[in-house]
This record gives C-alpha cells, sequence and structure tokens, in this order.
C-alpha cells in the first residue's frame, strides 16, 4: 500500500513544480526537497476514549484557564428588536347582529345601511390622528387599496411568496395564516365583491410611548369568493374549486403610521359571535368523552357532543 | 495518509481546498471541507415527511397517506431488531402492536412505543382519519454510530469492544394490509426452472 501512495505522492510533487514554473514573473525556484514518505509504525492510531477518561474529568478546563490568567471580558448579548406591528386588535369592533341578513329595502335594512362612522367619536378621533401623520389617508379611497391588499396578500398565500406575503401582511398575522399551511395545497380566488368595502371603525393605539403610534382599522368586505384546501396527498380537505361561496368579513388593517416608510397590512379578521358555522371538514374526528371511574358505563344516549360557544373572536 | 506530505505540496493542496469554500448546503457542511464520518448524521427517512404531492384531479384514484417514522440510535443490536422488523412487515397496525405487546425481547417495546407515535401522528398531522386503517409497509433496522471502549483480555492483551446502537424505521400506509399471495411449493419449483431456461448462455459452440 505503500508503494502506490508514494507514486502519487511524487507525481503531485512533480506538478506542483511544473505549475510553479509556468507561472509568470516567478524567478527564484528553489531546487525540489526529496519528499518524505510515511511509514506505518506499531503505534496505535486510535485508541478507545476508556483510557484517558479520569484525567479528563479531573481537569476542568475552566478552572486551568483561570489559573493560566486567562480572563474572558463579560460578553454582551444584545439585539435590537423593531416592533412594526401591535400584538392584538385594540378595542375590537364589534358587528352588529344580523348583518347583510336584512334587506336594504326595509326600515332596519336602511337603518343598517345609513350607519355612518359618525356614530363613534373614538373612531373619528383615531381617523383624525392618522390624517396628522399620513395625509393621503381617505375615508372613501381607502376602503378600495385594503381590499386590493386582501387580495394580493392571499394570492401570496395560494403561491406562498414568503417576502411578498411578509410586506402584505403584519408580522402577527402572518403565522395564524401559515400555519400548518407548509404541506397544504391552498387553492383560492376572488370571484367579485358583492357590495363596496367600507370602513367601520378606527382606533389609533400606541405602545410603549404615548408619540409611537400604530393605526388600525376595520373594513366590512362583502364578497364571493372560491377556496379549495388539499392536504398533503392532494386529496381535498376542504371547500370546491367549483363553487363559490359569499363571505361577509371584518378586516384589521394595521400601519405604523408614525414610521414614513410604515405601509398598510392586514393585520387579522374578526369573527364575529353570530357567524354561521362553518362547512363541515370531510373527515371523521374523535371527540374526547367523558372521563369514567372504573365500573360506570359510556351512556351514548345521555352523552351530549360539547358545541363551541359563540364568543366573537379575532383571528 | 495525504496529511503527510511536507514544504510545497502541502502548500499546493492548501490553495486547492482554500478555492472551494462554497456556500452551506441547507444542513450539510460545504463540499470540500472534511470532516468525519462521525460527525454527518442522515435525516433522509425523516424528509421523506415533508413530500407535498399536486393536488389530484377528480378522476384520478384517492392515493393512499404514507407515514415515515424512526427512532435513532437505540441501545440494541442491528441484527436483533431485524428479527422484529421482519415480524410486523405486512401486518396491520393493530395486529403489529398486539404482537409486539407479548414479545419478550428488549426491542419490541421500543418497536412498539415506536408504532404508536407513527401512529399518533399520522392521525394529528397528515390526515389519516381512521387510526387502525393503516398496515406497514416497510420495516427495517439499520446500523447506528457505535462506541468503541476496551475489553481486557489476559497477558496485557486487550481488544477493542462495539457499544452497538442501532436505528429503526417504519413506513405506515392507510389502507387494509394487502393480501399476501399464497406461493406454493409447485409455484416456487416453476418460477426456478422458468428460470433456468432463460438462463443466456455466451460463447457457446
Amino acid at each position: 500500500m505503500a508503494v502506490p501512495l508514494r507514486r502519487t505522492l511524487i507525481a503531485l510533487h512533480r506538478a506542483t513544480c511544473n505549475n510553479l514554473k509556468s507561472a509568470d514573473g516567478w524567478v527564484d525556484v528553489r531546487q525540489p526537497h526529496p519528499l518524505v514518505v510515511p511509514v506505518r509504525g506499531k503505534k496505535r492510531h486510535f485508541i478507545p476514549p476508556a483510557v484517558g477518561i479520569k484525567e479528563k474529568t479531573k481537569a476542568d478546563p475552566e478552572a486551568r484557564a483561570r489559573a493560566a490568567g486567562l480572563v474572558f471580558r463579560q460578553q454582551y448579548v444584545e439585539r435590537s428588536i423593531n416592533i412594526s406591528c401591535t400584538a392584538g386588535i385594540f378595542d375590537p369592533y364589534i358587528p352588529p347582529e344580523g348583518d347583510a341578513r336584512l334587506s336594504t329595502l326595509s326600515r332596519e335594512g336602511l337603518k343598517q345601511r345609513t350607519e355612518q362612522l359618525r356614530q363613534s367619536a373614538a373612531s373619528q378621533l383615531a381617523i383624525r390622528k392618522i390624517k396628522e401623520h399620513d395625509p393621503l389617508f381617505n375615508t372613501k379611497t381607502f376602503p378600495e387599496l385594503a381590499q386590493d391588499i386582501f387580495i394580493q396578500a392571499h394570492m401570496a398565500l395560494t403561491q406562498f411568496n414568503k417576502e411578498k406575503l411578509h410586506s402584505l401582511v403584519t408580522e402577527r398575522c402572518y403565522p395564524e395564516m401559515t400555519r400548518g399551511n407548509r404541506l397544504k395545497t391552498i387553492r383560492w380566488s376572488f370571484v367579485e365583491s358583492l357590495e363596496p368595502p367600507r370602513v367601520v371603525h378606527a382606533r389609533c393605539p400606541d405602545m410603549v410611548t404615548k408619540t409611537n403610534l400604530y393605526g388600525q382599522v376595520t373594513l366590512r368586505m362583502h364578497s364571493r369568493q372560491i377556496l379549495a384546501l388539499y392536504d398533503r396527498f392532494g386529496r381535498l380537505l376542504l371547500g370546491s374549486e367549483d363553487e363559490p361561496k359569499d363571505v361577509l368579513e371584518y378586516l384589521v388593517v394595521e400601519r405604523h403610521v408614525v414610521n414614513p416608510y410604515g405601509r398598510w397590512r392586514l393585520h387579522g379578521k374578526i369573527v364575529p359571535a353570530w357567524a354561521p358555522p362553518k362547512d363541515p371538514i370531510t373527515k371523521t374526528v374523535l371527540i374526547p368523552g367523558p372521563k369514567l371511574k372504573p365500573g360506570e358505563d359510556f351512556d351514548a344516549l345521555q352523552f351530549e357532543v360539547p358545541k363551541p360557544q359563540s364568543v366573537q373572536w379575532s383571528k | 495518509m495525504a496529511t503527510a506530505c511536507t514544504g510545497r505540496g502541502l502548500s499546493f493542496l492548501r490553495s486547492l481546498t482554500r478555492h472551494v469554500r462554497g456556500t452551506a448546503l441547507s444542513g450539510r457542511p460545504p463540499a470540500g471541507l472534511h470532516t468525519s464520518a462521525a460527525l454527518e448524521v442522515n435525516k433522509n427517512w425523516e424528509r421523506r415527511n415533508l413530500q407535498l404531492y399536486p393536488p389530484q384531479l377528480p378522476g384520478e384514484p384517492r392515493r393512499a397517506a404514507e407515514v415515515h417514522h424512526c427512532r435513532r440510535q437505540i441501545k440494541y443490536s442491528k441484527d436483533k431488531m431485524w428479527y422484529l422488523a421482519k415480524m410486523i412487515r405486512g401486518l396491520s397496525i393493530d395486529q403489529a402492536i398486539t404482537q409486539l405487546e407479548f414479545n419478550d425481547k428488549k426491542g419490541a417495546k421500543i418497536v412498539k412505543e415506536v408504532l404508536l407515535e407513527a401512529q399518533d401522528m399520522a392521525v394529528k398531522n397528515h390526515n389519516v382519519e381512521y387510526k387502525s386503517n393503516l398496515y406497514i409497509a416497510e420495516s427495517h433496522s439499520g446500523k447506528g454510530k457505535y462506541l468503541k471502549r476496551i475489553r481486557y483480555h489476559g497477558r496485557g492483551m486487550f481488544g477493542i469492544m462495539d457499544k452497538v446502537y442501532c436505528h429503526y424505521f417504519v413506513k405506515l400506509v392507510e389502507g387494509p394490509p394487502p393480501a399476501a399471495e399464497p406461493r406454493t411449493g409447485l409455484d416456487q419449483a416453476q418460477e426456478y426452472l422458468l428460470g433456468l431456461r432463460s438462463r443466456t448462455v455466451r460463447h457457446s459452440l
């Protein structure tokens, strides 16, 4: 085994000498030294670790370093954090019950339709504060922009374009949108908008200091959408690609108004307490039953399946 | 062996390796950097769970869900583990768990834990509807990283003892277990004859 090794080493040595000779501007070429060929002796190259363990455990490397006089300066692990969105929805909008259920021709329907922002003073104040920092903000033109952001964000979600999604959606909303979606395929499309979107609520909370303002605007959007969700193996989980569904949503859009580079981004959705239950998934799910003591029997007739509480929550 | 060159040769080799630093490829060390085999770990079996299939067309038959699960560095011999892996190949998951529960080997308890974990994962993460509707498609054991210790013999002689570790891999597939085709002795004999008759004889007269 030493002979072919020696040959390759000699060949390598010759190659290096040739390379050095052909390089331009190489003046002093030293004479090639004879190579030293390693010969395998009786020395054991690998000794199992059990031999030297006692010595290693006795000597503490930190103590040895301190005894030698090595001092480490205290390491400051500092990292600046940029908080560009709030953690939730402050003072959420409570959608009136029966919204979009009544026909616009009845008296109640008209009352709802003509419900303007003027009803809430806090919203007006918030809008005024936002207009101070962003003079281009207008309650009439803003809903279109917000709807555009919503559509683009969901298209980016279907393609899973992370960079674009981060620019259209806040950091608080991003994990909620994308959790569990890495191994799923989402097919979503926006068919049409049934009613023009409008601003229904606005708040301008501040974080840490009084001047650090974040603007949160709630929009009401009634539209028709198609959603189909496929699992990891391409099987349909939810929805269908052919049937569009009418959707009434309350979107919350947020912007760090004090920041000149801040942008309006989707922050969350409000699901009202009176929202109808969603379609069931195409799967049988086990609901955990009551805890029985030994000797008790499970009475299937008396057992009531627990239903979710109807409370308003934001997602 | 290659490291024992002197003088010009070593500097030449160094200049070669300096060129090939490259970028890290998703967790693997950069190509050209020599690491020992002890540090590189293969996680390919776990990566099979991250494969995403495109949505199926309405006419296609429903694709069966697959779950890959493994346990690494089990303190057991790979040859002894093979017997258990071979025993449960092709059984439904309930049958396999029952058989392992009443098996006296040390590895049986570990394999049973792995199967239960895999079943749980399948129901929670991989959209498997019924937890009993799974069968064991693949099951095998592999060699783990061994520790080496000294075994003392007489007359100052010693041997290097291996502390054996193994990995256990299992793949569960949704659906009833495939019916094993009964192969009689006659079938096997016929196959043997076919094999003999279909041989190609080269350079014959």
